[in-house]
């Protein structure tokens, strides 16, 4: 079983904010979760590199474009801001001076 | 009941044409259907106040001589599509008053094909779930039967095709959410090959999964819709064109993955299913029973690939450009806040999972044989499709549950077993209604599934007509 200090670091990795209680539901969950699924640790890996398949990359041609389906929607992209000044966001302040 | 909002798209689309009825007659059909039970089921998160004004600029495209088989059909759409201006929440706290900036571009298409769009169907948040259960905005209730889900993650988009509230709609399959809802709502769903449609405008949630499909009443509609919707498109670089699969030889064979199901299925369903294979056996198809050695293999690896790409997908709605902002002491603080206030409980059980198997030590053990698991499935269902026109098994391995019955999470995702399958290896897969099971003096629907070859949608849907 995952133990909750475990929870407790995963949430801070996650960057959530969990109650107690919801801590020891996910403890639970969470390692019954685990176990069901840990059942692909049968599977051998396959020795050569997998194939083209399923990931390739797909290229375009290095050309500038215009915005695209985003062409003019600044206003509406500001209007989503949280908090905006002079069409910039406004962000916390993260750089601080020592005390 | 017998109202405009019945017919097919096909059929409307007739009497349109033929002058006998109108769009804007379709769109009130629909809105006396929201306005007598949407309360009840909660389909519909919004109706849009300009439905009528929809209608009577299809009608009069018509006038003006445009003719598309979905102008003046009234939709239905998955609340994680965008439609420029209007609001999009996933079923999401997070997103609760987020207004899109722009067009998806299968909205786009439809737009331009002149459809009507009724309102935002309700869903499972972020498209997490498999009961529309995990929607911020309350359960959607099964049309066939309130004291039942309607199914999910698509559950809004199923159950307003089920109740006359829209003619068609689109949802989104990400490990069944199509196919699922319409099973548990007796319509027609289906998962398109990943890449037929593009994903540009459409709320992530596994990307390597991830693909928007039509729900209808029959087969033809489902296919107008697709036709609507697929294609290649700039903005989503795995979309691709109908030629990029090498056309499919039918053999008139279906492989029935009878070993996955034998004995977990009621007798009823089975009675159904077996009937629509013995429909395909008089219409001249021969069928055999096939293995897919990799196939209990599916559910493990389809759900660690789902937490991984939730949780790095979702990581993006931090509250700083858009969505909850919530503020705590510090930076993290704020994260942390909008996130645990913004998001549900399942959502945050999948981020964490996610974060789980994609930490340092454990990507090896999960995420990489996961992706093992999945390759080896995927030459599987190649081999078996070079021989078999589709794979047939029941969609779901049970009718629609009670509401709040499924309590616990692996049992939710337990019922995924036949869906999750298409997700991982990229076919196209479709459920058809088979009839349905009786249950406390009501009629639940049940779908059979059929899963084709990469591309092969046409040789799918024309075998999905032969089954109705």
């Amino acid at each position: 079983m995952i133990s909750l200090e475990e929870i407790r670091n995963l949430a801070t990795l996650a960057r959530l904010k969990l109650s107690g209680a919801e801590e020891e539901s996910l403890q639970k969950d969470i390692s019954s979760i685990l176990d069901y699924v840990g059942q692909v640790s049968t599977v051998p890996m396959p020795e050569r590199k997998q194939d083209a398949g399923l990931w390739h990359n797909v290229m375009r041609p290095d050309t500038p474009r215009d915005g695209g389906a985003l062409a003019g929607k600044e206003s509406a992209l500001i209007a989503a801001f949280p908090k905006s000044e002079g069409g910039y966001n406004v962000v916390r302040k993260i750089i601080q001076k020592d005390e | 009941m017998n109202s405009l909002a019945d017919l097919t798209i096909v059929e409307a689309g007739k009497r349109m044409s033929a002058g006998e009825i109108t769009a804007v007659d379709l769109a009130r059909a629909c809105l006396k259907n929201i306005e007598a039970r949407n309360k009840e089921l909660n389909v519909y998160l919004e109706v849009f106040d300009d439905v009528v004004a929809q209608a009577e600029a299809a009608d009069a495209r018509r006038k003006a001589g445009e003719s598309h088989p979905l102008l003046g059909i009234p939709l239905a759409i998955k609340d994680n599509i965008l439609i420029e201006g209007r609001r999009v929440s996933a079923a999401s706290k997070m997103l609760e008053h987020y207004v899109a900036t722009y067009d998806a571009t299968v909205i786009r298409k439809l737009k331009e094909a002149g459809a009507v769009f009724m309102g935002r169907t309700n869903m499972d948040e972020f498209a997490l779930g498999g009961s529309t259960e995990n929607s911020a905005f309350g359960v959607t209730k099964n049309p066939h039967d309130p004291t039942r889900v309607a199914g999910g993650t698509s559950g809004g988009s199923a159950a307003a095709v089920a109740a006359g509230m829209a003619l068609g709609a689109l949802g989104t399959d990400t490990g069944g959410s199509v196919r699922n809802p319409a099973s548990f709502c007796g319509v027609v769903g289906l998962k398109p090959t990943y890449g037929s449609v593009s994903r540009f405008g459409i709320i992530a949630a596994a990307s390597s999964f991830d693909q928007c499909g039509p729900l209808a009443k029959i087969v033809e509609d489902a296919e107008i819709l697709f036709n609507a919707i697929s294609g290649r498109d700039e903005l989503d670089s795995t979309s691709v064109d109908s030629t990029f699969y090498s056309p499919k030889t039918h053999n008139k064979k279906i492989g029935v993955l009878r070993s996955l199901f034998a004995g977990e299925i009621d007798h009823i369903t089975m009675g159904h299913f077996e009937d629509k294979l013995a429909k395909l056996r008089s219409a001249g198809y021969t069928i055999e029973d096939v293995e897919i050695p990799s196939a209990s293999l599916a559910l493990s690896a389809y759900y660690i690939i789902n937490f991984a790409e939730v949780s790095a997908n979702l990581s993006r709605f931090d509250g700083v450009r858009y969505g909850l902002s919530l503020k705590g002491e510090n930076l993290w603080d704020d994260y942390a806040k909008s996130k645990a206030e913004g998001f549900g409980p399942e959502t945050r059980r999948r981020i964490m999972l996610g974060t789980y198997v994609l930490s340092s030590g454990y990507y090896d053990a999960y995420y990489g044989k996961a992706l093992a698991a999945r390759e080896q499935l995927r030459n599987e269902y190649i081999n078996l499709l070079n021989t078999f026109d589709a794979i047939a098994t029941p969609t779901m391995p049970d009718i629609a549950s009670k509401i709040g019955e499924l309590g616990d999470p692996l049992a939710m995702y337990l019922a995924d077993i036949f869906t999750v399958t298409a997700n991982l290896t990229g076919n196209p897969a479709v459920s058809i209604p088979m009839g349905v099971v009786p249950s406390e003096g009501k009629e639940l629907p049940v779908g059979i599934q059929l899963t084709a070859a990469h591309g092969d949608e046409a040789g799918l849907l024309a075998l999905g007509h032969e089954l109705q």
